[in-house]
């Protein structure tokens, strides 16, 4: 039992490769369809969940940052929920940025064959391979942009993964029997300890999508139950803050204990 | 009447044995408590038990060092390691090496009991996590 998250700089690739591992597994598949689920259970508007998972907030852009970050919470906690039935393969869901410390999920990068990226694009927009390979590499810089942005993690930093492959080297036949090979590795087995931690993500989770509500500039930890919001707020409006996530945390099912604290830094190792 | 499920209890802070072997028993466990890692292995050298519980962080010998120790000497047996410090890396390193599980503490002994019946079904044994003497199980 395990999950298995793949990511890739091309989309098209991330599905295929995600789709056949499934197959090859027998597990779940869950990608960006999972969105409508996203967007019903929390009265979101759709093309703007999707949107949320590919651009990041300017002034310029109809997607205020505070919905944006509404809908990326959103998001995160349905996935993790998902998640706890264990047996899945994800994709096209951020979900390598935020299921941190999980040591039964299994981070793939795959990266698709540079060359063959470059001449599709020069093919489809009909433009020398020269531009494509700027364009290319634009569409990597954007992807570095918005997973910093959303999740504070630089998701073409290769060092995060726990398997590369390179499409240039290995092919994607060879990829899939590579990582349903390396699934059943003990290591990326399931256990008392990863599944608690996966719990204490999911719960966090739903805090944070239950105080964004109200409120922005949150961090939120738990453990067991007991559930720790970082916050940064005014002086004058302290006792009210703290007052107001207690009682929205208290709310979520799940939540036995809530500590906040004001004014400190958002990370928790600063 | 079945066998009972021998279980050695290894961990250098005295508060974690005497508040588990109370838990053990009363599911029926017959349980050892060490609290010195040398002492434990020696043990483990003249007697197999079901399961070795260990923690990881100990003075002399590790819980890794445990665990490839109870391997070698009996395959059969499975391991639960504990600890206090528990990180991805650490519990992936165990769970390669073989562990049954690994667990975090601060944790409830109910916790423990549940895993003790897993591991006692993995050895083709059973054992009711309802207390024997008919208790609620609440410590």
């Amino acid at each position: 039992m395990s999950i298995i998250l793949i990511s890739s700089d091309d989309r098209e690739t991330e599905a295929i490769i995600a789709e056949k591992v499934a197959q090859e597994k027998g597990y779940e598949r869950l990608d960006r369809r999972f969105l409508n689920d996203v967007a019903a259970r929390n009265d979101l508007n759709l093309d703007k969940l999707k949107d949320a998972l590919t651009s990041t907030p300017t002034v310029l852009k109809k997607l205020a940052a505070r919905q944006w970050r509404q809908s990326l919470a959103c998001i995160e906690a349905e996935v993790l929920n998902r998640l706890l039935a264990d047996n899945m393969v994800c994709c096209g869901l951020g979900a390598h940025l935020y299921v941190t410390g999980i040591s039964h999920a299994m981070k793939i990068r795959v990266q698709s064959g540079k060359e063959k990226k470059i001449a599709d694009i020069a093919e489809q927009n009909a433009v020398s391979f020269e531009k494509a390979a700027k364009w290319a590499a634009k569409e990597l810089e954007n992807q570095k942009k918005w997973s910093l942005t959303a999740f504070n993690a630089d998701e073409t930093d290769l060092s995060r993964y726990d398997m590369v492959i390179n499409l240039d080297q290995i092919d994607p036949v060879e990829a899939v029997r590579t990582i349903t090979g390396a699934s059943e590795y003990r290591k990326f087995q399931v256990m008392t300890y990863s599944m608690k931690c996966l719990n204490d993500l999911a719960l966090a989770a739903r805090v944070n999508v239950e105080l964004l509500k109200s409120m922005s500039d949150v961090n939120v930890q738990a453990r067991d139950g007991a559930v720790i919001v970082y916050v940064r707020t005014l002086r004058r409006q302290k006792r009210k803050t703290v007052e107001t996530i207690k009682e929205l945390a208290g709310r979520v099912n799940g939540v036995s204990y809530v500590e906040v604290h004001v004014n400190k830094s958002l990370k928790e190792n600063d | 009447m079945s066998k009972s499920l021998t279980v050695l209890l290894l961990d250098d802070e005295p508060i974690v044995g005497r508040r588990l072997k109370p838990a053990l028993d009363k599911i029926g466990c017959q349980v050892e408590v060490f609290e010195d890692p040398r002492q434990a292995v020696a043990r483990i050298d003249e007697k197999e038990f079901d399961i070795v519980v260990t923690d990881i962080r100990m003075e002399g010998l590790d819980g890794i060092q445990v665990l490839e120790h109870v391997q070698q000497k009996w395959p059969r047996t499975k391991v639960i390691m504990i600890t206090g410090y528990a990180k991805m890396d650490l519990a992936r390193e165990a769970m390669g090496k073989g562990v049954f599980d690994f667990i975090a503490k601060p944790f409830r002994p109910d916790d423990l009991r549940q895993i003790i019946a897993r591991a006692a079904e993995a050895l083709g044994m059973t054992i009711d996590v309802e207390p024997v003497n008919g208790n609620s199980g609440k410590e």
